[in-house]
């Protein structure tokens, strides 16, 4: 009898110990978390780092999970959502409080991913991880590592590689180029009605003035509206844009200042102030878009004050020709433009017009943006509201266009409330004016 | 009884294309365009003139005029040839004689080739397009 | 195309095609065009040097042609005959001509080159890309449009 007991013990004993054992081989660690109510692990091997983020840049014609983009220390990583990836129901943070972020790499690949709240690391040995059950609940079981137990918990492994790997191509696919399709408004089940009315502006802009919504204006317009709609209801007027009429009054806030007109003297100075001290013998200008000259006038008057010792080379584009054919011979009336463009001025026989030395510097030629262009390399673009008036597939080719034709170092202006989010541009945000430098 | 032949037609008018003896100017067309040489001729033609004949350079035209000989009265040249030009035939035309009356047809954009052409001897010039009435003035004052 | 240049050709080939038609000449609406690639049958070519380089081409179908020609000779011709190809020719010729005279005026060196007749079908005119202006005429023998890619010498 006491031989039995003592089998038992030393087998009870045993198992015991080789429990102990197991659980002390601990050769797997995971970040713990909770999601949708539940635990939930990833290898810690998988894990760069843990944050709190609150202020994702929003990208736009993404899957629904994908939250946004987030500058993490200069790098852009995505950020998925996992509870709305696994449609799990997700507490909706008040405004400013930040989400949980666990930092996962993945070959070299950074990704974010959103979860309710982060427990702690945990270690295990990896013989405790079970296979998944199949009848299991709410995630698609492919993404399911195995299940573990740990101190009377069960935790969820999840095969981080899979889900993201395979969702990778499609996240990576949308973010490069976010600009060049059109928004595509989701109907939220909060927001439709303002969803809806959106896309019929957006609709209504492109018909009415051939102008393009999309990330390059996106946040000026959407401000836009806003203030339409406040300022139509006070009227008693309906928002909607009925002709090309109110289309053109909506954007009539859209365009960059001094548009048709002499750049009065801050405005000058703003540009100046992103330009080099000096130069080498020439300076080249691609003036896009530059309408009935007055633009060009300025940039001419500009720079050659600026860089009175070098040639400066303006080539001035426009496909309205009855806009541009007036620009070469200008008149001028001197008490109407600013002090600086006086000395620029010489009087003919129709009046005053810019001086041989300003028209020798600019060449004004009628020519579509979208042609084959035929001038050297430019230390600067300057094309103002012009690319919003193009469809999205001309704006790719402009883009590839000022990408070819712009030194190294060389910058691009664009409008006022144009914004631009392609690689190989780094943005120069100046306060008052921005412009976009190419990368090196 | 008087017949129409006594009474004279008073829309007759003497063709500008005859000399006061009544024979016909003889014309030599050197132009490399068959479109204005025929034009020319035409023009000449219907006025009484007499194209002995047409050259298509300079060359060529250099050797008519000295195969027809004297029996031109006119020539008129076309600045612009391949082979020998207007202005070096017209050159050699008056060369070889220097009583040779010699009227240059010119498109626009050559004036300074036209000027040069005065220079040389030519008597007059013509800007194209050819107009009837321009071109018989022209062919009359050169023949003075 | 620069500016400067485009008033002489819209003029010149107006007062030239009014002048030798003696009818009613329409001026359709200039454009742009990316490859300069003549389209209706008959092409007649000058070429321009000086400041720039580049030319002028007179696009035409071959019924135009003949009627254009036909209404310079004052008589019927039947097909686009050697006759007929040096009418269509000379009018390039005087069109352009008049233009470069112009453009003298304006303080621009410009010259003609010898010009050119095609004709055919399937006609490829290969020009590397360059941007044409086209300045489309309306007669009573049907359309030309006069194509004009210049570019400034670099």
């Amino acid at each position: 009898m006491m031989e039995r007991v003592m089998d038992t013990v030393t087998e009870e004993n045993r198992k015991d110990k080789l429990n102990k054992e197991r659980m002390e081989k601990i050769d797997f660690k995971m970040v713990t978390f909770s999601l949708g109510g539940k635990d939930y692990g990833i290898d810690i091997m998988k894990v760069k780092e843990i944050s709190k983020a609150d202020r994702f840049t929003y990208v736009p014609n993404t899957a629904p999970f994908v939250k946004g983009v987030y500058n993490l220390r200069g790098e852009i990583i995505s950020i998925i959502d996992l509870r709305i990836m696994f449609h799990l129901p997700a507490e909706k943070k008040k405004e400013g409080v930040p989400e949980n972020i666990i930092i996962l790499r993945l070959d070299e690949y950074l990704i974010g991913v959103v979860v309710d709240t982060i427990d702690k690391v945990v270690g295990i040995s990896s013989e405790t991880i079970q296979p998944t059950p199949s009848l299991f609940g709410d995630i698609n079981i492919k993404y399911i590592k195995g299940v573990v137990n740990h101190e009377g918990r069960l935790y969820i492994l999840l095969d981080v590689d899979r889900i993201l790997g395979a969702e990778r191509e499609e996240v990576r696919k949308e973010i490069d180029t976010p600009l060049l399709k059109r928004i595509e408004e989701k109907v939220e089940a909060q927001d439709n009605h303002h969803a809806v009315d959106f896309s019929f502006i957006i609709d209504t802009l492109a018909t009415f003035k051939k102008f393009t919504v999309n990330s390059i204006n996106e946040t000026w317009v959407r401000k836009r509206f806003d203030e339409w709609k406040s300022d139509r209801a006070y009227k008693g007027e309906d928002f909607q844009l009925k002709d090309p009429t109110e289309a053109e009054e909506y954007l009539s806030a859209f365009y960059s200042p001094y548009t048709g007109k002499f750049w009065a003297e801050e405005y000058c100075k703003a540009f100046e102030s992103f330009l080099p001290e000096m130069t080498g013998g020439a300076f080249h200008v691609w003036n896009a878009g530059c309408g009935n000259g007055y633009e060009t006038y300025s940039l001419a008057v500009l720079l050659k004050s600026r860089y009175p010792g070098s040639m400066v080379k303006i080539w001035a584009h426009d496909n309205d020709l009855l806009n541009i054919s007036n620009a070469p011979n200008l008149l001028v009336n001197p008490e109407e433009v600013p002090e600086k463009y006086r000395s620029f001025l010489v009087e003919g026989k129709n009046g005053y017009q810019f001086s041989q030395a300003i028209k020798d510097s600019i060449l004004f030629e009628y020519h579509d943006l979208l042609h084959q262009s035929s001038f050297p390399e430019v230390d600067i673009i300057v094309a103002r509201d012009i690319v919003s008036f193009l469809n999205p597939s001309e704006q790719e080719k402009v883009f590839s266009e000022f990408m070819d034709k712009l030194k190294p170092g060389g910058l691009l202006f664009l409008g006022q409330n144009e914004v631009l989010n392609l690689e190989g541009w780094e943005m120069v945000d100046r306060g008052t004016m921005k412009a976009y430098k190419k990368e090196v | 009884m008087k017949t129409k032949m006594d009474f004279p037609n008073i829309n007759e008018r003497k063709a500008e294309g005859l000399k006061p003896d009544g024979t016909p100017y003889k014309v030599l067309v050197v132009d490399d365009s068959m479109f204005v040489t025929k034009q020319i001729s035409q023009i000449l033609s219907s006025e009484g003139f007499d194209i002995v004949g047409t050259a298509n350079d300079g060359q060529e035209g250099l050797e008519k005029y000295k195969e027809l000989y004297p029996n031109v009265d006119l020539v008129t040249m076309d600045i612009t040839m391949p082979k020998m030009d207007g202005v070096t035939s017209l050159e050699k035309i008056i060369e070889f004689d220097k009583n040779a009356r010699v009227i240059m047809i010119s498109a626009l954009g050559k004036q300074d080739l036209v000027k040069k052409s005065l220079l040389l001897g030519a008597k007059n010039y013509i800007v194209k397009p050819l107009d009837r009435n321009k071109v018989l003035e022209r062919v009359l004052l050169s023949l003075k | 195309m620069r500016v400067e240049y485009i008033n002489p050709f819209v003029e010149s080939a107006f007062n030239v095609l009014r002048e030798v038609l003696n009818s009613d000449i329409q001026r359709g609406e200039l454009y742009l065009k990316s490859t300069s690639q003549p389209v209706l049958g008959v092409a007649a070519i000058v070429g321009l040097a000086g400041d720039v380089e580049g030319r002028v081409l007179f696009d035409m179908s071959k019924p135009t042609a003949i009627g254009i020609a036909s209404a310079m000779n004052g008589e019927e011709l039947k097909s686009l005959d050697d006759l007929a190809k040096a009418t269509i020719t000379e009018l390039a010729n005087m069109i352009t001509a008049q233009a470069v005279t112009k453009l003298h005026e304006l303080g621009f060196k410009f010259d003609l080159t010898p010009p050119a007749i095609f004709t055919g079908d399937n006609m490829e005119i290969t020009d590397s890309k360059v941007e044409a202006l086209i300045v489309p005429v309306i007669l009573p023998q049907g359309k030309v449009e006069i194509n004009v890619a210049v570019r400034e010498r670099a």
